[in-house]
């Protein structure tokens, strides 16, 4: 019983330690250099680098080629842009892989000053987290395999689809399915790669995210069906605490979308 | 500023609590189940292992050093993803079972080899002596003694095995780190999430591993 009492304890301790260790990295940011300038800003100024966290394995968006080693996209390029607005060089960045399981972490423990990852806004998820405007919409979409002879959702009755574990797409297909009356199962997998591999092993009969991300996933053995779902609206999120951040970022976007430097971002990856 | 230990996601865990549950129940019956054919497998291949015959304990070889100097993490992937391109698709929950069965089962034959070897081979001789058949000998006299020796490292075993379910949480098995993932990579509130979590899989460990210690120190005092 007195073991299982320490235990409990230091428990407790380690996880008071862990908020308050969140808290006292916020308040050990240096002072701010002017009214214009937030904290949190300076310090990334200061530090001389944006560190940001980008998928590795969604093509056309963010994708380390295996080849080069080097991680290219859309949100790259949209980290670039940010770079040169903070930092005057858009060079100036870190980018990090993230999956959707370690990129709320990251963001907290300030691993990372942005998350820029086909990161579907919420209103959840904005109770933890800052979020831009979107810069990306797109409208989920479900791939099958050819031979499956499967052409909408309705095909899909009683079927199983694989959702990658940001589930938003497992919603938006929900209540596409409660409205036509079907029944589907979800089953959630960490990363899109290990969809795809659910669905050639047939493990799933369906594998459904946002359309963008899986035309990256298009081979001759699938396709992907007309049917589109519940717009899934992308925005580059940051810590809640870092609002000076929060406010540049949401500005440099609505600047480029005004400008049509965004679209033609999205139109030089083929996402238009 | 909402900390990821805030308060409302806590409340929010808690009236999801279901969710937990039913992985819970999942990871138990994942546990028992895999248990039993990890002491079944164990037990006949450590005393394949025990064996004079040459194709017995190589058989104990080859399964042992197989399954022990592969990841769990790849035989599970075997299992789910491999296996149906050869035409067969086992129920995850079975991959699951068969999983960490398998396994453990290669350790717990270790445990079963080294607690009977461990019996000093005057006990053997003198049943033998005595007009014991080698069976005779082996269920009367040495494996009562063996298993006071291996029953602190299977509980080991078996705290392992509960905690490496959570691998099935990779290939969706539904399982409690399964659900947990799910839950809190949808609203991000992976703190309460992964606490939570980590105190249900203590829950069932810890009384197992304390169990294992009185048993060690018993076996001390005894010998």
């Amino acid at each position: 019983m007195k073991k299982l009492y320490v235990l409990i304890v230091s428990l407790m301790m380690f996880v008071a330690l862990a908020v308050s260790g969140c808290g006292s990295a916020t308040d050990s940011k240096p002072a701010a250099g002017g009214t214009a300038t937030a904290p949190e800003v300076k310090a990334i100024q200061d530090r001389g680098t944006l560190k940001v966290g980008v998928k590795v394995d969604v093509p056309k968006f963010g994708f380390k080629d295996p080849k080069t080693g080097q991680i290219d996209g859309f949100e790259i390029d949209l980290t670039r842009a940010l770079a040169k607005k903070i930092l005057g060089d858009e060079k100036k960045f870190e980018a990090q892989g993230v999956t959707a399981k370690t990129r709320g972490p990251l963001l907290d423990n300030g691993e990372v000053d942005l998350v820029i990852a086909t990161f579907t806004i919420t209103e959840e998820r904005k109770q933890s987290y800052n979020f831009s405007d979107p810069y990306f919409t797109d409208g989920v979409a479900l791939m099958v395999k050819k031979d499956s002879g499967i052409t909408d959702l309705k095909g899909l009755a009683d079927k199983t689809i694989g959702v990658a574990q940001s589930a938003t797409s497992k919603k938006a297909i929900q209540e596409a399915a409660d409205k036509q009356g079907i029944k589907v199962k979800f089953l959630e997998f960490g990363t899109y790669p290990e969809i795809k591999t659910a669905l050639d092993s047939g493990r799933i009969n369906c594998f459904s995210v946002d359309g963008a991300i899986l035309y990256g996933y298009l081979d001759d053995t699938t396709v992907i069906l007309n049917d589109r779902f519940t717009p899934q609206e992308y925005g580059v999120a940051s810590k809640k605490a870092n609002a000076g951040l929060a406010k540049i970022v949401n500005d440099t976007i609505n600047d480029m979308k005004k400008s049509g430097e965004l679209d033609k971002l999205m139109q030089k990856w083929g996402l238009k | 500023m909402p900390g990821p230990f805030a308060g409302f996601k806590w409340l929010a865990l808690m009236n999801d609590w279901s969710v937990f549950a039913e992985g819970f129940v999942q990871t138990i019956l994942l546990s028992a189940l895999g248990l039993t054919l990890a002491l079944g497998l164990g037990i006949f291949f450590g005393l394949l292992g025990t064996s004079h015959v040459k194709l017995f304990k190589l058989l104990n070889r080859v399964y042992v050093e197989f399954i022990q100097n592969t990841p769990l993490v790849i035989q599970i992937f075997f299992l789910y993803h491999g296996l149906p391109h050869l035409g067969i698709m086992l129920p995850v929950f079975v991959v699951g079972v068969l999983g960490v069965g398998v396994y453990h089962g290669a350790y717990i034959a270790e445990v079963i080899r080294a607690g009977v070897e461990s019996v000093p081979k005057g006990q053997l001789e003198a049943a033998y002596s005595q007009g014991f058949s080698y069976w005779g000998a082996m269920i009367h006299i040495v494996l009562p003694q063996a298993k006071r020796i291996s029953y602190p490292p299977l509980t080991n075993q078996a705290v392992n095995l509960i905690k490496n379910t959570s691998v099935l949480a990779m290939v969706a098995g539904g399982e409690l780190m399964y659900h947990a993932d799910s839950w809190s990579s949808n609203n991000l509130y992976y703190g309460p999430s992964y606490v939570v979590t980590g105190l249900l899989y203590l829950s069932l460990c810890f009384p197992l591993a304390t169990y294992a210690k009185r048993m060690e120190r018993k076996l001390e005092v005894s010998s």
